[in-house]
């Protein structure tokens, strides 16, 4: 038998084994067999010496042509098999993507942050710097520098928590708004959150403690206008682009003219419904142009500067918002409550 | 305040819906709480009892046949006892509608058919005040005619309705049917018909019979006094029955019920005294005498401190000037002679005295909000009208009216531009002139220029923003436009605190933490129950003066009362694994800002319970810690409702930043915690102050790290912190990081000690590491360990 026949036979029979090969060990004792030190290829290699040196360089190359071919049909194999395992592997490693497992804890801010939070970013959109002021205060600046004189009947509104005659809680968060103009000069554009005090019993519509959120701005030719058109801007951020402002005549000390603000109703858009009453408006803040005796008050020469000046109760748009029918929960801290802010 | 329609219609008309006027009101400014019929009854009619006989089946029920003036009388069963032939009754027919929703069916009482229900007062909702023979037993009779089958609403006046005004405080003129009255012609653009006052004296001088001083002309500005004489007492008319009872008052007698429509109708309170019971027939306007006491007309009595303006006679205290009258000089059946007094009294006063005493009037709201004391004539001599027109006396001619500084009306320039600048609404100078003048202010107009001089009862307007708001109510508040600021922008934003809260906030709750809010307030037990050492400042709250009960006396002098109450509903209602944080101001009373106001401090308390331990809370500190690049070191703390084995305080340069630990079982059973509950309170401004700004950032090392792991045996008592920050300080900056990974505890290592396991990275920055290098470094550990710490390396 001749060399050629013999690398004929090897292929044939590697092919053959081959086929029956399903295994990667069997396939690497495969390999040795053919290619290995003392595999059927290499022996035919060791028999070249027999050969004649003009033979010899063409069976060299036709043994390296059929070892590469041979080389190229294991790899081949092995490919596959290496192929087929892994896919062995991966179905066994199948899991019920359905089985329920704890999520990784993720908490909530209060649902009255959450709110402020946007209320905030609206504003400072707009330009408004946060201002702070303290929540015991003055009586000085939470009613007399607002144009709220001692025995005052419109203190009455207003029931307040004392703490001696002259510092009181604060009933609002108008005080930072004397306390800014006192130390800034205009333009003053800020807002003002924070918690209030009102003798108030609690019960699903009131609480001794709420949040409100102040704004106030100073500059020459302030008008009306501006205050609507800045509320307008609030309103449709907070609530939908299908919302409309309304103005209603009121009565603030420090502010004159004064208004209430309504806005559409969010629940039926303007239909009228259960929530607004069937008005189709839904009251939401008090707000009004800065009464010019409080600016004088507050060292603004009021022939120059005009302003406005506005109070949003943060629970009352906190609770429209969600929904929410009883301020207690607002202040119990159950964690069915807060879980729902996720 | 409450309002007769019928009573104010007299005054304006009001052409269109009720819906349509509540809206026009609302949008001018006079808000509207309801509008609501007086009576709530339908289909009730005047019947007259044809026949009456005993029902067979029973022995106090009647059967009655009745005419209401149908073709045929109607059979009704009743039960009342004074039931009887030929009487004319109030009939609820089939269908009628009764007060509290009550509808009357067809129906057989006893087996007897019944086609309806002959009423009392109380079942269709007429009390004395509206039909004075009303009774109380049984059946309400009428005592005239009326025809048979007529609505019986216009009998009793309840065919009227009642329109509830929410005025504002800065117009008080307008708690009167003539002040809404004035407002609703000009919302309406109606004509407004108040009436003509005149009055007919009898003649005589007043300064015969009475005598008035004022004492005090500072409290009281005016003080206005008419005299009627034959007197003839009696009941008041059914129309101002009616109207004082649209209102909420009640009838009392003709001279009282005067006063009390006057009020109403005109705003100013006024009162009547007994003449004779007016000890010299001397009025002194003065201020009690400390120790003076008074009896009201409701029968209470009053001792008097000194500081309250009362209305004297020559004998002592006749009256609470503006607030209530007294039970000495009360009207009676036997009065001959009458007072009227109309006054106007310092607002502050009236206010002072009511809340002192606890007394709140319709009289001494009025006065609280004020009475213009240029308008008191007017209402004075509408009472002597209304007397001569009730017949319920004669009037004595002349009038004391002590009057030393007539109140000038208010007189000002305005421009219209400037106004309308400030509205932000283009209004023609005309307009603004035909809307002032339409609420009675006069005009005086030069181009832009106008000079207006206030109505009399106007007290509100004093400047030109005052001007500007009647002028922008009227020509509507649905015209001011949309615009936008314009001007110098300033830059928008929080401030640094505001930001720094906002991010620890968003931090926890990655961490799984919920924001909990609780009041500002807390009682001093809450604060107690911490057990704190007495001298502590925490048990120094700032108080509150008038607080609503226990539970709100004091501000909170820390977050963790408030904390652990939520902590303990939240266990309760079976809440599992909660973490919870409030972030919230503190009040420190002991340490005061130059105003004298406490101090108020930003803190942050956290609480959790469920699955967790110490190394959890304190975790969540740290971690807050990191992401601000603090470095803080670990305490010990001696807060005594922590566990004394498992609490710690984390320091930054000295300063205590956080306080950590695991609740003390007794100040748990305290706060009605069951079960495990660890807490931290967070100084935020510690730590805001050693928070580091995100500064440059390092590169990342070039050269490899190794780790050397090391397990040291110690004594149980060892702690490893120090040991930890010893051999990070020893090593020097080869040693990049110290790890603990393991603690073993086991006999093979002996009782009382404990294994732990650490594994030291090593780098240098500008080379690889050499074999020598490290065991150099390593044994620099190993010696601090055994020296510092007698920790040997485990065999």
């Amino acid at each position: 038998m001749d060399i050629r026949e013999n690398l004929a036979q090897i292929g044939e029979e590697l092919k053959q084994e081959l086929a029956q090969t399903d295994a990667s060990q069997a396939l690497e004792a495969l390999r040795v067999k053919v290619l290995g030190k003392k595999g059927s290829l290499t022996a035919l290699l060791r028999g070249m010496g027999q050969l004649s040196p003009e033979e010899r360089p063409k069976m060299g190359q036709m043994i390296n042509e059929a070892r590469e071919k041979l080389t190229a049909l294991l790899d081949e194999k092995q490919a596959q098999l290496a192929a087929r395992e892994k896919e062995m592997r991966l179905a066994a490693e199948a899991i019920d993507i359905t089985e329920p497992r704890d999520l990784p804890p993720i908490g909530a801010e209060h649902p009255i942050q959450l709110v402020l939070n946007e209320v905030l970013s609206c504003f400072e959109g707009l330009g408004f710097q946060v201002a702070e002021g303290p929540e015991v205060e003055l009586d000085k600046f939470n009613f007399e520098l607002l144009n709220l004189p001692k025995n005052h009947p419109a203190r009455d509104a207003q029931d307040t928590f004392y703490i001696d005659d002259n510092i009181v809680l604060r009933t609002h968060t108008s005080p930072v708004q004397a306390r800014t103009m006192l130390t800034k000069k205009p333009p003053i554009r800020i807002v003002c959150p924070g918690r209030v005090f009102r003798a108030d019993e609690v019960d699903a519509t009131h609480s001794p403690v709420f949040h409100q959120i102040e704004g106030l701005v100073i500059d020459k030719d302030v008008t009306m206008a501006d205050l609507k058109g800045t509320l307008d801007a609030f309103a449709k951020r907070l609530y939908g682009s299908d919302i409309d402002v309304r103005f209603r005549p009121s009565f603030f000390p420090f502010t004159e003219p004064s208004a209430e603000v309504d806005l559409t109703c969010f629940n039926c858009h303007g239909q009228g419904c259960r929530v607004c009453k069937g008005t189709g408006w839904i009251e939401v803040l008090g707000c009004g142009m800065v009464n010019p005796k409080v600016l004088e008050m507050c060292g603004i020469d009021s022939s120059v500067y005009s302003g406005f000046a506005f109070g949003i109760g943060l629970e009352r748009i906190t609770m429209l918002r969600y929904g929410i029918k009883d301020m207690r929960l607002l202040y119990e801290g159950d964690l069915r409550f807060l879980k729902q802010f996720r | 305040m409450k309002v007769s329609m019928k009573w104010l219609k007299q005054y304006a008309d009001i052409p269109m819906t009720p819906a349509e006027y509540e809206s026009r009101m609302i949008m001018t400014g006079t808000g509207v709480e309801g509008i609501e019929p007086l009576g709530e009854i339908e289909n009730v009619v005047v019947g007259r009892v044809l026949t009456c006989r005993d029902h067979e089946n029973s022995d106090h029920l009647h059967v009655c046949t009745v005419d209401v003036g149908e073709a045929e009388p109607l059979q009704i069963v009743c039960g009342a006892p004074n039931v009887k032939e030929g009487i004319l009754v109030p009939v609820a027919k089939i269908g009628a509608r009764l007060p509290g929703g009550v509808v009357i069916k067809k129906g057989k009482l006893r087996g007897v058919e019944s086609q309806g229900m002959l009423c009392s007062g109380p079942e269709i909702g007429v009390p004395v005040e509206l039909y004075p023979s009303v009774g109380t037993a049984g059946l309400l009779i009428f005592q005239e005619e009326y025809p048979l089958g007529a609505d019986v609403r216009p009998i009793f006046g309840l065919d009227d309705t009642v329109i509830d005004f929410e005025i504002l405080a800065n117009r008080p003129d307008c708690l009167s049917v003539w002040g809404v009255a004035r407002e609703t012609a000009a919302a309406m653009g109606t004509e407004l018909k108040l009436p003509e006052i005149k009055v007919q004296e009898v003649g005589g001088d007043i300064h015969d019979f009475a005598r008035v001083d004022v004492l005090e002309s500072e409290l009281c500005p005016r003080y206005a006094a008419k005299v009627v004489k034959n007197v003839r007492i009696g009941p008041s008319p059914a129309w101002l029955r009616q109207y004082l009872y649209a209102a909420g008052m009640r009838s009392i007698n003709n001279v009282v019920d005067i006063t009390n429509f006057i009020m109403l109708e005109t705003g100013h309170p006024m009162h009547a005294f007994d003449l004779s019971k007016v000890r010299g027939k001397h009025i002194i306007v003065r201020k009690a005498e400390s120790g003076e006491k008074l009896t009201t007309l409701d029968g209470k009595e009053y001792a008097l401190n000194g500081t309250e303006l009362m209305i004297c006679d020559e004998m002592g205290p006749t009256g609470l000037a503006g607030i209530m009258g007294g039970e000495e000089s009360e009207i009676t059946e036997s009065t001959k002679e009458v007072l009227f007094e109309c006054a106007s009294f310092d607002r502050a006063s009236i206010r002072i005295t009511a809340r002192a005493l606890g007394i709140r009037t319709e009289s001494s709201g009025r006065f609280e909000r004020g009475v213009s004391p240029a308008t008191v004539m007017d209402a004075l001599n509408r009472a002597c009208q209304m007397v001569n027109e009730l017949d319920a006396g004669d009037v004595v001619s002349g009038v004391i009216d002590l009057y030393p500084q007539p109140v000038q009306p208010a007189t000002l320039t305005v421009s219209c531009v400037r106004m309308a600048r400030r509205a932000g609404v283009d209004i023609a100078p005309e307009e603004m002139e035909k809307i002032l003048k339409k609420l009675l202010f006069q005009v005086e107009r030069s181009g832009d220029q106008m000079v207006i001089t206030a109505p009399a009862f106007r007290q509100d307007v004093d400047q030109e923003a005052d001007i500007c708001e009647e002028v922008l109510r009227y020509a509507g508040y649905d015209r001011i436009p949309i615009t936008h600021l314009r001007g110098e922008t300033p830059m928008g934003g929080n401030n640094d605190k505001g930001t720094r809260q906002q991010l620890i906030r968003r931090q926890l709750t990655g961490m799984g933490f919920y924001e909990s809010m609780t009041f500002s307030f807390i009682s001093s037990k809450a604060i107690a129950q911490l057990g704190l050492p007495k001298e502590d400042e925490r048990n120094k709250p700032l108080m509150v003066r008038n607080p609503l009960g226990e539970d709100t006396a004091c501000m909170r002098t820390t977050l963790l009362p408030g904390l652990l109450k939520t902590l303990a509903t939240n266990i309760k209602n079976g809440n599992e694994n909660g973490r919870i944080y409030e972030m919230g101001t503190i009040f420190d009373a002991q340490h005061r800002t130059a105003d004298g106001l406490p101090t108020e401090l930003p803190g942050l308390a956290l609480g959790m319970y469920g699955n967790v331990d110490f190394y959890a809370i304190r975790g969540v500190v740290e971690a807050l810690c990191q992401q601000a690049g603090i470095s803080c070191t670990i305490a010990s703390c001696d807060e005594p409702y922590l566990h004394p084995g498992r609490r710690a305080a984390l320091k930054v340069n000295d300063q205590v930043l956080a306080v950590v630990g695991e609740m003390h079982p007794d100040a748990a059973a305290r706060f009605d915690l069951s079960g495990r509950c660890y807490v931290a309170q967070v100084n935020l401004p510690v730590f805001f102050a050693a928070s580091r700004p995100m500064g440059t950032v390092n590169s990342i090392a070039r050269f490899p790290a190794v780790n050397r792991d090391l397990a040291l045996v110690m004594k149980e008592s060892q702690q490893v912190g120090p040991l930890m920050d010893a051999i990070r300080h020893g090593c020097g900056a080869l040693l990049e990081d110290i790890r603990m990974f393991d603690v073993f505890r086991g006999i093979q290592i002996g009782a009382g000690n404990k294994s732990v396991a650490f594994s030291l990275t090593y780098r240098a920055a500008d080379h690889t590491l050499t074999e020598e290098e490290i065991n150099r470094q390593t044994e620099k550990a190993l010696k601090i360990a055994k020296e510092q710490f007698g920790a040997v390396l485990r065999a």
